[in-house]
């Protein structure tokens, strides 16, 4: 008895510090910008309360229901793509190959490289590179730069994102692979099972938990794209690839409409957890089932 | 049939990775080469884009060392990367073990665990001003609240990892360690943090990763104090109205080697020890 | 078990004093007033690094500290939130200065007599930034840009090509240029921004230069007043590249210093930057001629850089008597050959040769500002224009403008409007 109650206060111990910091940076920080976002604050000087003015324009501005659409859109698209290749992958990397130090460390490079410098190089090889490519195959569409076309540009995007994300992923998908103990592979070849059969009734449910953070991840990276706008369109052409973190930050923080983006992000927000709630709790559910 | 497979290597695979990694090569190549050309070199042909430099002269990179105080604004870099990393196994991997094993059965610690995983998609540009007022009113405007505003950003993350790893740490062997009279706290450390090993290095990795790339925080709580990061020193490189992209480049060039350094060091951690030995 | 708790207890005690307690040194007191200046030009760095070396070791009783940081905007604002004041701040002449004094961030400095050395059509453009007219003189301005038409004198001078004085004049030159095979135009669209160097240096004079205060006070419409700007503008890409939404700023500065084009539409700030690639080009400039009556043309330019005392400044006086030495005639020299920048200082400087065709603007005081320093950032202004030169469609353009400036300016509106009412209408 005394035991468990030692145990107890040794939890709550940790717990309580931790928790008092987190709150400290991150639950302050935030409450005073929802305060914020029920004024016309600029970032300096006066301002007046507006009661739900914020929010009331959030929902007739165009602007931000487009920046919704594109980001959603690409965080469905690129967290596909991504979890798509990185498990293809992960199996290749996790399967008897040569020089597996070195591929594992070299597919992982793009992860390395700050999302800003990735942006500028495949800015290069938008604008000059694949409309050449293009012209040489006669593909028109290709054959202009994919930045510079408002159906199009939210590829390149998605693109970019995808070629830093796939990285993480894929070491994610290895450490899962790892926990996947030989024997099961053992018992599966008696059975007869091979290729998609077993990675699908054999391996995947194994490496669902390690499905579920990717997935999150991917979610939550792609959600609050920021760096690859800066560095590759800046929202453009034509306003057709600013995502919401972009304009948080661009009118918030650059321009003069804190209080009105303050509003945005906790709606933002609020959008996010929810999306990522329903998210756990399906793969969780689906865990329990397998 | 098995044993034969075990031994064999397999090649198309191996032939199918290395062709894949041309994907990877190729822009690493644009930025070697850009790093290595003079702003004159550069053209707005293909081909002029993808020629190697006239000469492979290092000036670029010296230049950049000096334009970004190189040697002070990594050791910047690096004292608030492993101090973050530090703490953040630390405080983490204990904050994942308090919360991991209650949630299951205290409506206490599973608020508290859905409270601070949902910190990971507050938007940063909320919650900048607001901190950087906080932040300054405490005195915390140095490299101490940078610190400590990291461990925070990444804990809710972090806290999804290590959690999610402790389910796959059967409790009977903490249970064996306490009918042996050990208490909790020195369970912890003697048997359950050891055994994390592997996530302690990808959680590395990844706080590494994000901390040494991020430019928002140090610039919004430092704001201009002169005491730079890399990548804040590297801003320098770009203002509106010019862009020196080669001396960037090389400059970026720089930045990465440290951090793949590191990453090849923990790459072994990380896809190795997986509970091997602690549950087999 | 007792020990591991107060293990545990004691970490936490470490860990809220960190959080809690804070870590600051104090300063000595040694009689020396400081004053520190933020400016917002990276660029200008080296320039600035001198002119505080210079300073403090021709005075004893002020220490100065100048600081250029790399991303001066989000320090700015991150130093006003925390209430954390430089003694002086280096700015452009944009809604940003609007806003500093309408927030009476800034201090009134009319009384200060280096004002009347100012070139007085940059003391008006400042005093027209106000949002609603403000007793006194927030901000000394110290250099300008400005904007037009940059040009290859070389490949102009082996043509016989002339320098354009009407918007006819210039078409036709572009025609000339095109039947030779060469492009007349370079842009770098995909930056948003560079949208606005020929949508400006057009505006200037085709659209009164009290346009924004006007829709502000509720007096005319953008439709009414940009339609010219906005026609004339789609007209330019027909002379540009093909898909000039593919290449960004330094694409275009990179193309046009190849000798690509004949001509970029910039302003002269993208000099340097051309200077980079191709070090011995002969550029020079001319203003954009967007009438068809030559008197009407007018010089885009404005304040790129001013310096403004905070009101937070404890010695004022110190802090003016820094802003005297910035404005020494040495001093401004040595600035404008750095930046390429023109001075606000009235006097006899040297300009750079690329500003040759603009020289005679800027003697005869033929200046207009920059519409967009009246346009709010957030509106994204530069980004609305893309749009409309992607899809050419003039009349969605114009209505966009006009409900977007209703939406962002919708404090600023009110507030003028009350004003307006309070003192009858300014005009």
């Amino acid at each position: 008895m005394k035991k468990a109650n030692d145990s107890k206060r040794t939890y709550m111990l940790i717990t309580i510090p931790i928790l008092a910091l987190f709150v400290c940076f991150n639950t302050v920080p935030l409450i005073r910008g929802v305060i914020y976002s029920f004024t016309n604050f600029k970032g300096f000087g006066d301002y007046d309360w507006v009661g739900l003015r914020n929010y009331m324009d959030l929902f007739t501005d165009p602007r931000i229901g487009n920046s919704y659409l594109f980001t959603i859109k690409l965080a469905i698209v690129a967290t596909i793509v991504t979890n798509v290749i990185s498990l293809v992958l992960a199996l290749g990397l996790n399967s008897k190959i040569r020089g597996k130090t070195f591929l594992r460390a070299a597919y992982f490079v793009p992860n390395v490289l700050g999302a800003l410098v990735v942006g500028y190089i495949f800015q290069y090889i938008f604008t000059y590179i694949l409309p050449e490519i293009g012209k040489m195959v006669g593909n028109k569409t290709l054959s202009t730069s994919l930045l510079s076309s408002t159906s199009l540009a939210w590829i390149a995007i998605v693109v970019v994102c995808a070629w830093q994300n796939i990285a993480m992923n894929t070491i994610i998908y290895i450490s899962g692979l790892q926990t996947v103990p030989e024997d099961v592979y053992e018992a599966g070849d008696l059975d007869g099972a091979t290729g998609w059969k077993k990675f699908r009734y054999l391996t995947f449910p194994l490496i669902i938990p390690f499905f579920t953070i990717n997935m999150v991840l991917c979610v939550k990276n792609f959600l609050m794209v920021f760096d690859q706008i800066m560095a590759m369109t800046q929202g453009g052409p034509a306003q057709s690839t600013e995502s919401i973190s972009y304009l948080i930050y661009q009118n918030g923080m650059e321009g003069g409409s804190f209080g009105y983006q303050s509003a945005n992000a906790v709606v933002f927000f609020i959008v996010i957890v929810a999306i990522s709630v329903a998210q756990m709790s399906i793969s969780s559910k689906k865990e329990e089932q397998l | 049939m098995y044993e034969k497979m075990k031994a064999r290597i397999n090649w198309p695979v191996t032939i199918l990775l290395f062709i894949g990694l041309l994907t990877i090569a190729f822009p690493l190549y644009m930025a070697i080469v850009i790093a290595f050309k003079q702003p004159s070199e550069m053209t707005t042909s293909i081909s002029g884009i993808l020629s190697l430099p006239e000469t492979w002269s290092l000036s670029n990179f010296a230049q950049a060392m000096e334009l970004t105080d190189f040697w002070r604004s990594l050791g910047n870099s690096l004292l608030v990367t492993v101090m973050t990393v530090v703490l953040s196994i630390v405080l983490h991997s204990l904050m994942g073990y308090a919360v991991g094993r209650n949630k299951a059965h205290s409506r206490f610690y599973n608020i508290v665990y859905l409270f601070i995983v949902s910190g990971m998609f507050v938007p940063f540009a909320i919650l900048m001003m607001p901190l950087a007022k906080q932040t300054a009113e405490m005195h915390l405007d140095n490299w101490t609240g940078v610190i400590l505003l990291y461990v925070v950003f990444y804990m809710p993350m972090n806290l999804l990892l290590y959690t999610g790893y402790l389910v796959n740490i059967p409790i009977a062997l903490e249970e064996a360690s306490r009918v042996d009279g050990a208490s909790t706290w020195r369970t912890f450390w003697k048997i359950i943090f050891p055994i994390m090993k592997p996530m302690h290095a990808t959680v590395a990795v990844i706080t590494a990763l994000a901390v040494w790339n991020d430019v928002m925080t140090p610039l919004v709580i430092m704001a201009g104090s002169g005491q730079n990061t890399l990548p804040l020193a590297q801003l320098t490189f770009q203002t509106q109205f010019g862009t020196n992209y080669n001396l960037a480049f090389a400059s970026y060039l720089l930045a990465l080697v440290p951090i793949i350094i590191f990453y090849v060091i923990c790459q072994k951690q990380i896809i190795n020890g997986v509970v091997n030995g602690a549950v087999k | 078990m007792r020990r591991e708790n107060a293990i545990s207890a004691a970490l936490a005690v470490a860990m809220l004093t960190a959080v809690i307690l804070p870590g600051c040194g104090s300063e000595g007191d040694s009689g020396v007033t400081e004053i520190e200046i933020l400016q917002y030009k990276p660029e200008a760095a080296a320039y600035f690094d001198r002119v505080e070396d210079e300073f403090n070791e021709s005075h004893d009783d002020i220490h100065l500290t100048i600081s250029s940081p790399n991303d001066a905007s989000t320090i700015m604002r991150t130093r006003f939130i925390r209430e954390d004041y430089p003694d002086i701040i280096g700015i452009g002449g944009d809604i940003n200065y609007s806003y500093y004094v309408d927030a009476g961030i800034l201090a009134d400095v009319s009384d200060y007599e280096g004002i009347s050395d100012i070139n007085p059509s940059y003391v008006d453009i400042l005093e027209s930034l106000e949002i609603v007219p403000t007793e006194g003189t927030y901000g000394v301005p110290y250099a300008a840009n400005a904007a037009g038409v940059l040009y290859n004198r070389e490949m102009f001078e082996e043509h016989g090509w002339e320098i354009p004085e009407t918007w006819d004049e210039l078409i036709q030159l572009c025609e000339d240029i095109k039947s030779e095979g060469i492009l007349p135009f370079y842009f770098g669209f995909r930056d948003t921004w560079t949208c606005l160097a020929p949508w400006n240096a057009l505006a200037v004079g085709l659209a009164p230069s009290d346009t924004c205060q006007n829709v502000n006070a509720g007096e005319t419409t953008f439709s009414k007043e940009y339609r010219e700007t906005a026609q004339k503008c789609l007209e330019l890409l027909d002379y540009g590249p093909d898909d000039p939404f593919a290449y960004g700023y330094n694409d275009a500065c990179t193309a046009f210093a190849n000798g690509e084009s004949a001509m970029y539409p910039i302003g002269s700030y993208a000099v340097p930057q051309i200077k980079q690639v191709n070090p011995d080009m002969n550029i020079d400039s001319f203003v954009m001629p967007g009438n068809n009556d030559a008197s009407e043309n007018t010089l885009n330019s404005g304040v790129d850089l001013m310096f403004a005392v905070t009101e937070a400044c404890e010695d004022k006086d110190a802090a003016l008597e820094v802003i005297s030495f910035l404005l020494e005639d040495d001093n401004i020299q040595a600035y404008i050959d750095d930046q390429n920048a023109i001075p606000c200082k009235a006097g006899e400087f040297e300009l750079a040769s690329e500003l040759d065709g603009m020289a005679s603007f800027i003697e005869a005081g033929n200046m207009t500002d920059y519409q967009d320093h009246y346009y709010p950032s957030e509106m994204a202004a530069d980004a609305l224009i893309q749009t409309f030169l992607i899809n050419g469609d003039v009349d969605t353009f114009l209505e966009d403008f006009d409900t977007r400036w209703q939406r962002y300016n919708r404090d600023i509106i009110r507030e003028v409007q009350q004003y307006n009412e309070e003192h009858g209408t300014a005009e």
